[in-house]
C-alpha cells in the first residue's frame, strides 16, 4: 500500500498529492509518470510526475478531477493509502543546452511541466513559458512556474472555434519575432489539441517542438498496445517510447485524438476534456 | 488384465446457451464418481508412454493408481512432487499433444483423461481445505531474484524457496500470476485458482514484490550487485504483434493484450463494480488461429457482441488452437473464416472503423515450421463489415530488460539465448518460459522453469 502523505487543492477541481513511493521517487526523472490504483477494484490510471524527494521517498503529481477515478482521489485524506502506484514510466524528457526554450503547458501541464523546465534551467536555457487557462481562477502554479522561467506570460480565455486561444495568438507574436529573437525549441504540455495546433504551427519555422502525449493506457510497461500511435509512419508506445515525441513527426493525430476518448461517453464531467476536431463529440 | 474400456468420461459443461451469458468456469470438473470411473480405465502400462509424453514427467501410472485405490490425498503428493500448479495444468495443458497423446488407450482413440484427473484431484485438495506444505531446507543464506511471476517464475521460486534459499519475486503489475491472470480467462481458468498457487509460493517464504518493473526500478546489474546471488528471468512474452495494415489504429481496433488485459486482469466484464471499462461492438473479427484468439472471441461473446467471427489465414487443421477450446467456440456460437487475411481497415467518417479489407488466401509449400504457407490469390479482395476488431497474433517478448542489459545474448526474436538448462550468457542469470521460446505453453514455462532451478540450485550450493 501507497500511503498519501500530502494533498492540497491547487484550484477548484485540481489537486496536487503527494504519495510515499520510495522506489519510485529514487528513479524519477523530468516528464515521466506513474500508473496508480485507487483500490483493488480500480482502474491503472497515468498521472505525470510534478515532483519527487528520493531522500523523503515521496512523488509528487497534479490532477483534475474529470471522471471517476480522478474524483475519487479527490475525496482522499493524507494517511489514506493507494492500493498501487508504480513507476517512473515512460522515457525522460530529453534535456540539454538548446538556448531559448519556449514552454506551452495548459491543464495539469503547469505543474506536470515544473521538472522539465527545472531541468533545463540547470542546462543554462533560457526560458519563455506561456501558461493557457480559461480563467484567472483555474491559472495555477504561476508562482512555481515563474521561479523556473526567465519569462512567464499568462493566455487567458477559452478556445475559440478556430482553436485561437490567447496561447497561440502569444505564440503567433513570438513567431513573428523569431529571427531577432531565436526560438530554438519548444515544449508542450496541455491538451492534445493545443499541442497540435502548436505542432503546426511551428513546422514552418523548423523549430523543434516536443509533445508530451497521453493517449490511453492500461499497463504502462508496452504489454498492452493500447498507447500505440504512428510517428513517421511507424508504430509507436508512447508509454515507452514516449510520452515525449517530436510533435511535427507525430502522423494521425486525428486517430489519436479519437482513440483518447474511446470511453468519454463513460464518464461524469468530461466537456474539460472536449478538443476541437475530436470526431467521438 | 480385462478388456480395455473405451468410454472416456465426459466432464459435465455449462450449456452453450448459459455459458454465452456468464463468465464461470466452462467444464465444471468431475464428480468423486466420474472420476473412480475414468481412474479405473487406466490399465497401468508397464511402459509409461503417458509419462513420456508429459514435459514435467508426472508420474502418471502412480498418481492414477492411488486414485484407483481411493487414495486421493497420496494421488496428490505424486503430482506435487514434480507439478507445483496442478490445479492450472489439468485445466490448460494441450493435453491431446502431450500425456494424452501418448496414452496408450490413445491407439484405440480413447486415451485416458489425465488432464481431467488432474484438475480433480487439485479441485479435491482445495475443497479440503488442507494444502500440505513440504519440509524447506535449512537457510542457505544465499538470496535469489526471480523477474516475472508467471508460471515459470513461480515454479523457480518455490523449488528454490523449498532448497533453503531466500527467494524475492519482482512483478511489474499489480497482480501475480503472469498470463494466468492477464489472459486466461476466468471462464477457462477461475482466478481464484491462480492466486491459491501463488499464495502458496508466498507460504514458502517466498517475498513477492509486485509494482516492481526490472529494467525500471532496479536494472539486472543493480540486482546482481547489490543482495541477490542469482536471478531467474521469466519476463514472458508480451509484446504484443500487429498487422502493419493501413487503419490498423482506428478506434476499437484492440490488440489482444489489451481486450484480455481489460476483461480478465481488470475484469471490465463486472464494470462498473471494477472501474475498468471496455467497450464492445456488435459485429466483431478477430484475428489469429491460436488460443489467444479463442479466448479474445468467447470473451467478445460475453460481452455482448452478436456476431463474432475468427478470421484466420491458414484452415482448421493448421489452427494452432486447443481442439478442446475450437469446439467449445463453436458450440458458443462463433463464426470461422478461413483462407482469408486482413489487408486494410475502413473508418466510418469518424475514425472508428466500420469494415475490413481482405483478400483470400491459398495454402502454398511448406515452410520452415512444416506448416504450409498460406498465399495470397490475387484478385480476390472483398471487404466485410465489422465495429471491433481484436488482432490476436501473438508476441514476442518485451525488450525493457535486454535493452537495459547490454551483455545478455538475445536472438534477433528478441528471445533471451539460453543452454538446455536456462544459463543465459550472463553470468549468475538462468531465463526461461515465454522470454525464451518466445511463446509456448504454462507446462512448457514450468518445465523449463524446474531445470534452471535445479542448475541455480548447484550454482548456489558451490
Ligand atoms: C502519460 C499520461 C500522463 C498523464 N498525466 C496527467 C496528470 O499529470 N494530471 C492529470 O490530471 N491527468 C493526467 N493524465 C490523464 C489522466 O490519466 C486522466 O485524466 C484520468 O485517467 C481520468 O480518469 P477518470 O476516471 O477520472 O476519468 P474518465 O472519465 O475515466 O476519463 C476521462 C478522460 O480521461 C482520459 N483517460 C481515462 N482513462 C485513461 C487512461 N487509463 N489512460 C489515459 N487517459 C485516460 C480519457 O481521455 C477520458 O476520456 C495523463 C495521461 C497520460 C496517458
Ligand atoms: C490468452 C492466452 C491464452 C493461453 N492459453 C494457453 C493454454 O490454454 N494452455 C497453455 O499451456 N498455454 C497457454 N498460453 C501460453 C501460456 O500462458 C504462456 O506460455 C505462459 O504463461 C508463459 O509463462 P511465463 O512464466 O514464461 O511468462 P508469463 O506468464 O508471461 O509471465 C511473465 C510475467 O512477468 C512480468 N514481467 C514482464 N516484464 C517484467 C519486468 N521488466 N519486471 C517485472 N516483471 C515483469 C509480467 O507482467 C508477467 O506477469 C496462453 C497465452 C495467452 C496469452
Ligand atoms: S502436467 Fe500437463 S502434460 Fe503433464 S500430465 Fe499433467 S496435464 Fe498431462
Ligand atoms: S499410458 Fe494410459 S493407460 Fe497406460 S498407464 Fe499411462 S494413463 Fe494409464
Ligand atoms: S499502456 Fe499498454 S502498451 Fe502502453
Ligand atoms: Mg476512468
Amino acid at each position: 500500500m501507497f500511503p498519501i502523505v500530502a494533498h492540497e487543492e491547487l484550484a477548484p477541481k485540481v489537486h496536487r498529492m503527494s504519495v510515499k513511493a520510495p522506489i519510485v521517487a529514487e528513479k524519477s526523472k523530468p516528464g515521466q509518470f506513474v500508473i496508480l490504483i485507487v483500490d483493488e477494484k480500480g482502474e491503472r490510471v497515468p498521472f505525470t510526475i510534478s515532483g519527487w524527494d528520493a531522500s523523503k521517498g515521496t512523488v509528487d503529481f497534479v490532477y483534475i478531477e474529470v471522471g471517476k477515478t480522478t474524483c475519487r482521489l479527490g475525496s482522499l485524506k493524507p494517511g489514506d493509502q493507494l492500493a498501487h502506484f508504480v513507476g517512473p514510466l515512460g522515457k525522460p524528457a530529453e534535456i540539454d543546452h538548446y538556448g531559448h526554450v519556449l514552454a506551452v503547458a495548459s491543464g495539469y501541464g503547469a505543474s506536470a511541466i515544473l521538472p522539465v523546465l527545472k531541468a533545463l534551467k540547470e542546462k543554462e536555457n533560457r526560458i519563455t513559458t506561456i501558461l493557457q487557462a480559461p480563467d484567472r481562477e483555474r491559472a495555477f502554479g504561476c508562482a512555481e512556474l515563474e521561479e523556473v522561467s526567465d519569462r512567464l506570460v499568462l493566455a487567458i480565455g477559452t478556445p475559440g472555434e478556430d482553436m485561437t486561444v490567447s496561447a497561440t495568438r502569444l505564440l503567433r507574436k513570438l513567431l513573428a519575432n523569431h529571427p531577432q529573437n531565436p526560438i530554438h525549441r519548444v515544449i508542450v504540455m496541455g491538451s492534445l489539441c493545443l499541442m497540435r495546433v502548436i505542432s503546426e504551427m511551428t513546422r514552418p519555422y523548423a523549430i523543434k517542438t516536443m509533445v508530451h502525449l497521453t493517449p490511453l493506457m492500461v499497463d504502462g510497461t508496452g504489454m498492452c498496445g493500447a498507447c500505440r500511435l504512428s510517428v513517421k509512419g511507424n508504430n509507436r508506445f508512447a508509454c515507452v517510447h514516449g510520452p515525449e515525441f517530436d510533435g511535427h513527426e507525430v502522423d494521425g493525430w486525428d486517430v489519436l485524438m479519437a482513440r483518447r476518448c474511446t470511453y468519454a461517453d463513460e464518464s461524469v464531467l468530461q466537456q474539460s476534456f472536449q478538443c476541437r476536431g475530436c470526431s467521438q463529440w | 488384465k480385462g478388456r480395455m474400456n473405451l468410454n472416456r468420461v465426459e466432464m459435465p459443461k455449462q450449456e452453450p446457451e448459459d455459458r454465452r451469458r456468464n463468465f464461470d468456469e466452462v467444464a465444471t470438473g468431475y464428480t468423486y464418481e466420474m472420476a473412480m470411473e475414468e481412474a479405473s480405465r487406466c490399465i497401468q502400462c508397464k511402459k509409461r508412454n503417458c509419462q513420456q509424453g508429459c514435459p514435467v514427467n508426472i508420474d502418471i501410472p502412480d498418481f492414477i493408481k492411488h486414485l484407483q485405490d481411493g487414495n486421493i490425498e497420496a494421488a496428490s503428493r505424486v503430482l506435487k512432487a514434480k507439478t507445483s500448479l496442478p490445479g492450472i495444468c489439468g485445466r490448460v495443458c494441450p493435453q491431446e499433444l502431450q500425456c494424452e497423446n501418448s496414452c496408450t488407450l490413445n491407439k484405440k482413440g480413447a486415451p485416458v483423461a489425465i488432464g481431467r484427473l488432474e484438475r480433480f484431484i487439485a479441485d479435491w485438495e482445495r475443497s479440503q481445505g488442507a494444502v500440505s506444505t513440504p519440509e524447506i531446507a535449512p537457510s542457505t543464506g544465499k538470496c535469489v531474484a526471480v523477474v516475472g511471476t508467471g508460471p515459470s517464475g513461480l515454479t523457480v521460486a518455490s523449488d528454490l524457496a523449498i532448497r533453503g534459499h531466500q527467494v524475492t519475486m519482482f512483478e511489474a503489475l499489480h497482480v501475480a500470476g503472469g498470463v494466468l491472470m492477464y489472459g486466461i480467462p476466468e471462464f477457462r481458468l477461475p482466478k481464484e485458482i491462480v492466486q491459491r498457487e501463488v499464495q502458496y509460493v508466498a507460504s514458502l517464504g517466498v517475498d513477492i514484490q509486485l509494482d516492481t518493473v526490472i529494467g525500471i526500478n532496479y536494472s539486472l546489474d543493480e540486482l546482481l550487485n547489490t543482495k541477490y546471488h542469482a536471478v531467474y528471468l521469466a519476463t514472458g512474452a508480451g509484446l504484443p504483434q500487429f498487422l502493419r495494415v493501413p487503419g490498423e489504429n482506428l478506434n476499437m481496433v484492440y490488440s489482444a493484450n489489451e481486450f484480455l488485459t481489460r476483461t480478465n486482469l481488470m475484469k471490465a466484464y463486472l464494470y462498473p463494480e471494477y472501474a475498468t471499462p471496455v467497450k464492445m461492438g456488435k459485429k466483431v473479427a478477430v484475428i489469429g488461429g491460436g488460443n489467444v484468439a479463442m479466448d479474445s472471441a468467447r470473451c467478445a461473446v460475453r460481452l455482448g457482441a452478436q456476431e463474432v467471427y475468427v478470421v484466420y489465414r491458414r484452415t482448421r487443421q493448421e489452427m494452432p488452437a486447443r481442439l478442446e477450446e475450437v469446439e467449445n467456440a463453436e458450440e458458443e456460437g462463433i463464426h470461422f473464416h478461413f483462407l482469408c487475411n486482413p489487408t486494410g481497415f475502413i473508418s466510418d467518417g469518424r475514425n472508428n472503423v466500420s469494415a475490413m479489407e481482405l483478400i483470400r488466401m491459398k495454402l502454398g509449400e511448406p515452410d520452415a515450421s512444416g506448416r504450409r504457407r498460406p498465399v495470397p490469390i490475387e484478385g480476390s479482395e472483398y471487404t466485410m463489415d465489422v465495429d471491433t476488431v481484436i488482432v490476436s497474433l501473438g508476441t514476442s517478448p518485451n525488450p525493457l530488460i535486454s535493452s537495459t542489459t547490454p551483455d545478455l545474448e538475445t536472438s534477433r526474436w528478441g528471445t533471451v539465448v539460453t543452454d538446455e538448462r536456462g544459463k543465459t550468457s550472463k553470468a549468475r542469470v538462468w531465463a526461461g518460459g515465454d522470454i525464451v521460446s518466445g511463446g509456448a505453453t504454462v507446462i512448457s514455462a514450468m518445465g523449463e522453469g524446474r531445470r534452471a532451478a535445479s542448475a541455480m540450485h548447484e550454482f548456489l550450493s558451490q
